[in-house]
């Protein structure tokens, strides 16, 4: 392959800028040769209708005088720095009279015109031009067998017509000079900044999820390219942050639980003393306890994906509410916690049942997993004036502090205190993607406890008014 | 009973096998969804366990080729998609119940022979009955030798429903489906909570305990 080129020559925009200085240089080519043909043609008309004239006046003459006049009126004319070349010609074709020495050898056109040089004689007063110069005539036959040149010199108009087509070709030149300097001058700028954006792509790719486009702020299409470009690097790196923490946390949350699990099967099998059957049973329990937790996850990577939006269908909150409540008060009995729920009929949400009621389940097993023996939960079901439908929870366990809300609904997120209870620490940022999925909030307050427990939590889901 | 397993994974098709072979069953195996719908067409078999996914053909498309040939074997579908539209699908297409990966054998095991307890023509009972436990499914009460006893609406469904699985091992998930009509699992062991009720109720008065915990897979009840 070739040497590489200079990488501005390679670019999109040195092309365009390319042909269209190629395109400016040819169509001023073609526009100033239209100019200078035309101008040829007219300046053409322009003498031959000047030598007819002339003839003209030398018939006159002819007619009225006979050759004599016209050999006068040659003379005469030819005396001086007349632009008119004469010559009379006798019917045997030797010289009368006139300012040229002989006929032209140069061959007629069609209409018997014909373009020649001539030699001014030497005697002629502009010594300072050239000899040789360019003029253009027509040979008439006269009566008598005589015959008369009439020629006109050109050779300024020549000259002025030379010097149009050398302007017309320097013109051309010139545009297109000038366009392959602004070609290369975009080129480069555009070249330097797609380099910039080049460069970061390839970091990226290396690794360094850090970088950023540079941006100039024209809002151009090169600025806006980087714009977009870095909102996405923004979403990546943001979604591979993601992906490590749910990797470090199904690490550290799986971690422990695999391995109490090999610790236990490990001493059974060495230890023949222990009660191998309940070791199994223990095994398969936090086996099934794994599974919950990779169906949680695997949950919430499904509603985060969120492809499902459109489906929610009506549902009736109230059936929901109700039959959780059935679901939990014996738990809570058992448990030692007075459960109420208060459930308002008559309130409409959309969404899918299954997901909500896991939601709320997920609530009140949080409430039941922290109040202690004694303390109260309530179910609660309402509708706000506005339309939105909350489900709330709340208990009289310690609750959670203000400045640790945010970070609960966390997946995997455990407060220190809870580490000791069983969860996979995924409960309610399962119940916050579900809430997500249905365009519905999850609040966090404190609770209604009053006792040495601390304030209790108080956990609603809010659903938008149905459409 | 004589099952069928279709499923492309050799080694889960396995370990289903060696498990149902264990556990008294016949078993064969199909590794794609033809070989399934031929197999299926030429031998008799009590239940299909059916892998969504598989080469060829998919599983929801052998079971409704099956079901327009009239062919009403009942099937449990086996699938990594466990949303309820890809339960609706599943069952739409003719399956009979619907099993989420990862599960526990016992699970499955206990589905199977659920299933195979449905293909009994079932003549519409209006009384069930295991041992001294009579349940009326009419007048919707419940007596045990001569003892009447009082029920909730729900618990009176999940003794219908245990009852009707009597001898079966009947899983919590499969309760939680079946009688509360959830699918998803709460971490609270509250199944546990009301078969203690249950079983204080219908057990605790006397003196053979019927309600039997399996442990690491569920319920059994049995006189």
């Amino acid at each position: 392959m070739a040497r590489r080129l200079p990488a501005f020559l390679n670019t999109t925009a040195f092309r365009v800028t390319m042909l269209s200085a190629a395109l400016l240089a040819l169509s001023s080519l073609v526009i100033l040769t239209f100019v200078y043909f035309a101008s040829v043609g007219a300046s053409l008309r322009r003498t031959d209708a000047t030598v007819e004239e002339e003839i003209a006046v030398i018939e006159n003459r002819v007619r009225n005088g006979g050759i004599d006049a016209v050999n006068r009126y040659i003379l005469q004319r030819s005396v001086g720095g007349s632009d008119f070349l004469y010559l009379l010609v006798h019917p045997t074709g030797r010289r009368v009279s006139g300012n040229l020495s002989g006929l032209p050898d140069e061959e007629a056109d069609e209409e018997g015109r014909l373009q020649f040089s001539y030699r001014r004689p030497p005697a002629g007063e502009e010594e300072s031009e050239k000899d040789e110069r360019l003029a253009r005539g027509r040979l008439a036959p006269l009566p008598g067998g005589y015959a008369v040149f009439v020629g006109l010199d050109v050779e300024d108009e020549d000259r002025l017509v030379g010097g149009l087509l050398r302007a017309v070709l320097a013109a051309s030149a010139l545009a297109l000079a000038l366009g392959m300097a602004s070609g290369i001058f975009i080129s480069r700028r555009f070249a330097r900044r797609l380099d910039a954006i080049n460069n970061v792509a390839r970091q990226v790719r290396a690794g360094d999820l850090k970088q950023r486009t540079p941006r100039t702020m024209t809002g151009d299409e090169l600025d806006e390219l980087s714009a977009n470009f870095n909102g996405m690097l923004d979403r990546i790196e943001e979604l591979m942050h993601r992906m490590k923490n749910v990797g470090d946390s199904i690490a550290h949350d799986l971690r422990s639980p695999l391995t109490r699990m090999r610790n236990r099967l490990d001493e059974a099998l060495r230890d023949e003393s222990t009660d191998r059957e309940a070791t199994v049973a223990q095994a398969i329990s936090d086996a099934d306890e794994l599974l919950r937790v990779f169906n949680a996850i695997l949950s919430i990577s499904r509603l985060e994906s969120g492809d499902r939006r459109q489906k929610l269908e009506a549902i009736d909150p109230q059936a929901i509410a109700e039959d959780l409540a059935e679901l939990y008060d014996p738990v809570c009995e058992d448990a030692g916690i007075s459960f109420s729920a208060e459930i308002a009929p008559g309130c409409q949400i959309a969404g899918e049942r299954d997901l909500v009621s896991q939601a709320i389940a997920n609530l009140l097993d949080n409430a039941v997993k922290y109040t202690p023996e004694g303390g109260a939960i309530a179910l609660r079901l309402r509708c706000r004036a506005n339309g939105e439908v909350e489900f709330s929870v709340t208990d009289t366990g310690p609750g959670i502090p203000g400045s640790d809300r945010i970070r609960v609904i966390q997946r995997f997120v455990r407060l220190d205190n809870s580490r000791s209870k069983p969860g996979s620490g995924l409960g309610l940022s399962l119940v916050k993607a579900i809430a997500e999925y249905h365009g519905a909030r999850l609040e966090l307050d404190d609770g209604p406890g009053t006792g040495p427990h601390g304030p209790g939590l108080r956990a609603a889901l809010v659903f938008p008014a149905p459409k | 009973m004589r099952i069928l397993i279709i499923e492309d994974d050799r080694e889960a098709a396995g370990y289903i096998r060696k498990g149902l072979r264990e556990s008294g069953h016949v078993v064969d195996h199909a590794a794609d969804g033809e070989e399934a719908l031929e197999m299926a067409r030429a031998s008799e078999y009590d239940i299909l366990v059916v892998d969504r996914m598989l080469p060829k053909m998919d599983g929801l498309t052998v079971i409704e080729t099956l079901r327009s040939e009239n062919d009403r074997t009942p099937a449990l579908i086996l699938s990594a998609l466990g949303e309820v539209d890809h339960r609706v699908e599943g069952l739409k297409a003719g399956g009979d119940d619907y099993l989420v990966k990862p599960y526990a054998f016992a699970e499955l095991l206990a589905r199977v022979e659920a299933l195979a307890r449905r293909r009994d023509p079932e003549t519409v009972k209006t009384k069930l009955v295991v041992g001294d436990l009579e349940m009326d499914l009419l007048a919707r009460t419940v007596v045990r030798g001569d003892e009447e006893i009082i029920l909730q609406p729900r618990e009176f469904r999940l003794l219908e429903f245990l009852m009707k699985h009597a001898g079966q091992v009947v899983t919590r998930t499969m309760l939680l489906e079946k009688v509360w009509d959830y699918h998803f699992d709460p971490q609270t062991n509250v199944i546990d909570v009301h078969i203690s009720r249950l079983r204080s109720k219908i057990d605790k008065p006397f003196d053979q305990p019927i309600l039997h915990t399996v442990r690491g897979a569920g319920y059994r009840l049995q006189a």
